[in-house]
């Protein structure tokens, strides 16, 4: 990091009808709240000069998160309390800032900060019925391939209600999203586990997802 | 009480998962929307193609706020759904809805529809029959939206007339909230749609088609006009209006900030209305005269409030003729100076090629040299004469030479094919001249970077256009259309060079459209019955269709496009007026046959169009011009 430069992270909540935005798009949000907050932003030099931003690892569209992060690089300090009060100032209520804290150069990039991923799913009905499935079949790159979930899945699956609670590790190699695990029980419940009586009506029947947040992000 | 429709359209997106493209188009709740959930009456804004072609209109965002500020009124929002979300809506029962309060557009006071282009026309359709809204004004009944339109393609209204309640001509800023607010009087008085009408076709500024009947093409050159007026106390000529307040206004304007990307995702500023330079086949230039420059101070204060609300990195300085503004340099100057740092960008979306000096390439787009764009729009000085683009070979090649040198490496010329008197040297002028052009370019570019030259000429088939001084000149026919781009293709013989021709089928259309009169409306029908819609994007549009809409109608395709008539024939529009005399048109037209020029006013002379005497204006600028 260049002499004068202060690197910030800034933790925010991504809810409501803005989890459906794509990460592009929650890039771009985000990039436009900084220069609304006025916070003294480092831009790139060079041909396309840009503000220097980072964010952290991807969530698929419908995905929403309680701690998402990304870091801002500034040319000058300012107070921490004072540019989250200008970050909310400048935020819409689903994409809100909740806490800025300095981090040094010995930081890892937000990208890769927080391999694992803890999520929440609800549902309109109660979620006994449904199985992890030994296999999901996914397709890369206009390549088939086969996904077990339980090269994915840290710790138990819990179920309580209407709800499920679960933590996903990304590997280099690849990683697993929660809309698909979560769409893949889905898809194994209709086909035979749940309201096999109801015949033609079954896809009615169907259990619904509510809502699908990251609600925690760690490192190890 | 509106009906909130968000819980219906969320749980579709939802279940939906990646079978509806883009689900940001229809989340709403944007940064810098405005909400007037009280607001006892209700209007809404629709344009007629999907949100992120309708979210960067400026006419949309200039007329909510201009309704929005009128005391107990409400703005929303509304674009066309795309095709998936269309069909997933219609299998769920979901009807058309607004943006800010997600209601059902049927459940709006009034609605009102921008007509951008010709090939909206079918989508205005899709847009109502979406909504539930009864498609002509004659099925619809007391409990309708009032149904409005305005914009460009007013100047010919007919191909539109009956799907429209009320028509406005000219610019909207003032008799939109004007008619709002008589509608919303009437409507607390119980007085009757027709009445209503009635009354309102009495404003000045606005045609109520249904009022009006339409006789023979024969007994319209007998009377010299098309319509009879059901009624003796409305107009029989329409005027266009202007907005007297345009250029002391302040230029900054609440702006609504995308999730989604656009088109054109930027900060816009108008920083003049208006453009005098007379190019004979331009309709906007007949269409927002005068010219009216808003202050340089006021165009850098609005820039800067602007973007500390937006958060955008981009402004643009949004006219007809940005670099014509008599302070334009102080402009971007003081605009570079503030920015400076920041990473944002000033941009200009067309540069005139005899403007386009090098201190002005210094001056735009920052550090960033994409494309730029110069539209020399003929090959040779006669033609360009002809249509009265008052630019030179040498100004193009001082443009070229100064963009170059700036560092620029990508430049598209673009030319019209077909236009009036063209020959087969014009043609081949165009391969000449984009040669020598490309010649510059290399000469100005140093040689370790003259791979990265990439010059091309973009080409599209003349389109005559209502209000205009060729709005008599037939179009050229498709075949004879195709033999010219071949000779202009066989003339190029430097490879570097693309020649880009945009299929002349769309083109015919929108001459149909834009010549023909109240006909055309059944074809519009008829062609939407038959599955057109989003004709301007190129993979949903189909020239057959259009054509056996036209042949079940009894329509003339060819002859309304192509069809060359005397300048004393009465043309289906003639009875709406922007002001300017037909004497202005048929002089103009003839001094075109004669490749006489014909000066812009704001830098010379009166060409004596009628506009200011007429509507009692007057041009408007903030310096000298040179």
């Amino acid at each position: 990091m260049m002499e004068g430069e202060f690197k910030i992270r800034v933790t925010y909540a991504m809810r409501g009808r803005l989890v459906m935005l794509s990460h592009l798009e929650v890039a771009r949000a985000l990039e436009r709240a900084v220069r609304r907050a006025d916070l003294p932003f480092a831009v790139t030099q060079g041909f396309s000069p840009h503000m220097k931003l980072a964010f952290g690892a991807a969530l698929p569209v419908g995905v929403g998160g309680d701690h998402e992060i990304f870091d801002v690089t500034m040319t000058e300090y300012v107070d921490p309390d004072e540019a989250l009060r200008r970050l909310q100032d400048a935020s819409p209520y689903d994409l809100m800032p909740e806490s800025v804290e300095y981090i040094t150069r010995e930081v890892k990039a937000a990208s890769v900060a927080y391999p694992f991923g803890t999520y929440r799913a609800v549902f309109d009905g109660p979620v006994d019925g449904l199985q992890v499935p030994d296999s999901i079949t996914v397709i890369r790159k206009k390549k088939e391939k086969q996904l077990r979930p339980a090269d994915f899945l840290v710790g138990a699956l819990e179920k309580n209600g209407n709800e499920m609670l679960f933590t996903l590790e990304a590997k280099p190699s690849g990683s697993l999203r929660p809309d698909v695990l979560v769409n893949a029980m889905l898809d194994g419940a209709e086909d035979g586990l749940v309201n096999t009586d109801l015949g033609a009506a079954r896809s009615d029947t169907r259990l619904h997802v509510v809502s699908l947040m990251r609600i925690a992000q760690r490192a190890e | 009480m509106t009906t909130d429709l968000w819980p219906q359209v969320e749980r579709l997106l939802r279940e939906s998962g990646r079978s509806i493209e883009r689900p940001t188009r229809y989340l709403n709740h944007e940064w810098g929307c405005t909400y007037k959930p009280d607001a006892a009456y209700r209007f809404c804004m629709v344009y007629p193609d999907t949100y992120e072609l309708g979210q960067a209109n400026q006419a949309v965002r200039i007329l909510c706020n201009r309704v929005n500020l009128v005391e107990g009124m409400a703005a929303e929002r509304a674009y066309v759904p795309a095709d998936d979300m269309a069909d997933a809506m219609r299998a769920a029962g979901i009807p058309a809805f607004s943006m800010e309060s997600c209601a059902p557009i049927a459940e709006f006071d009034a609605v009102g529809i921008t007509l951008p282009h010709e090939l909206a026309a079918t989508n205005v359709l899709q847009l109502l029959d979406l909504a539930g809204i009864p498609l002509r004004t004659e099925n619809r009944t007391e409990n309708d939206p009032l149904v409005m339109g305005g914009g460009p393609c007013v100047l010919n209204a007919e191909p539109y007339a009956p799907f429209f309640d009320v028509l406005m001509l000219g610019e909207g800023e003032e008799v939109l909230p004007e008619l709002l607010r008589m509608h919303r009087d009437m409507l607390a008085q119980g007085v009757s749609r027709a009445d209503m009408l009635h009354a309102m076709a009495k404003v000045p500024g606005v045609y109520v088609p249904s009022l009006y009947d339409v006789v023979s093409e024969a007994e319209a050159q007998e009377r010299g006009s098309w319509i009879v007026p059901k009624y003796d106390d409305i107009p029989t000529v329409i005027e266009k209006r202007i907005w007297e307040g345009f250029a002391t206004s302040d230029a900054y304007e609440p702006q609504v900030v995308p999730y989604a990307e656009l088109i054109h995702d930027r900060l816009n500023i108008e920083i003049l209305r208006g453009c005098t330079r007379g190019c004979r086949f331009c309709q906007a230039g007949m269409m927002y005269r005068p010219v009216r420059e808003r202050s340089a101070d006021n165009i850098v204060a609005a820039a800067i409030r602007g973007l500390s609300e937006t958060g955008y990195d981009e402004v643009s300085l949004t006219s007809l003729s940005t670099t014509d503004h008599s302070q334009i340099e102080d402009i971007l100057r003081r605009l570079n100076r503030t920015f400076e740092g920041t990473g944002i960008s000033v941009s200009i979306p067309s540069q005139r090629l005899d403007s386009f000096g090098v201190d002005m390439a210094e001056l735009v787009a920052g550090g960033k040299r994409g494309g730029l764009t110069f539209a020399p729009e003929a090959g040779t000085q006669r033609l360009r004469d002809v249509i009265n683009k008052n630019v030179t070979e040498e100004d193009l090649f001082t443009a070229v030479r100064a963009s170059f040198e700036a560092g620029w490496r990508r430049c598209k010329l673009y030319f019209m094919i077909g236009l009036p008197t063209e020959t087969d040297d014009d043609i081949k002028g165009i391969a000449s001249l984009v040669q020598r052009a490309y010649d510059v370019a290399k000469q100005a570019t140093p040689e370790g970077q003259r791979g990265n030259i990439r010059m091309s000429a973009s080409c599209a088939l003349f389109v005559p256009k209502a209000q205009t001084p060729f709005q008599w000149d037939g179009q050229i026919a498709p075949e004879e259309a195709i033999r010219r781009i071949n000779l202009l293709r066989n003339s190029v013989k430097y490879r570097a060079i693309d020649i880009h021709w945009h299929a002349p089928d769309v083109s015919q259309v929108e001459a149909m459209m834009s010549r023909g009169g109240r006909e055309v409306a059944d074809v519009v029908e008829a062609a939407w019955r038959k599955g057109e819609h989003f004709d301007a994007w190129t993979e949903k549009f189909s020239l057959d269709a259009w054509k056996e809409a036209c042949a079940e109608c009894g329509v003339d395709f060819e002859g309304t496009a192509q069809r060359t008539y005397d300048t004393d024939y009465i043309p289906p529009w003639a009875h709406l007026s922007l002001g300017i005399q037909t004497r202005y048109f048929q002089r103009e037209r003839q001094l075109a046959d004669e490749a006489k020029t014909t000066p812009d006013c704001t830098y010379e002379h009166c060409t004596v169009c009628g506009v200011c005497m007429g509507l009692g204006s007057k041009i408007q600028l903030q310096g000298v011009r040179s």
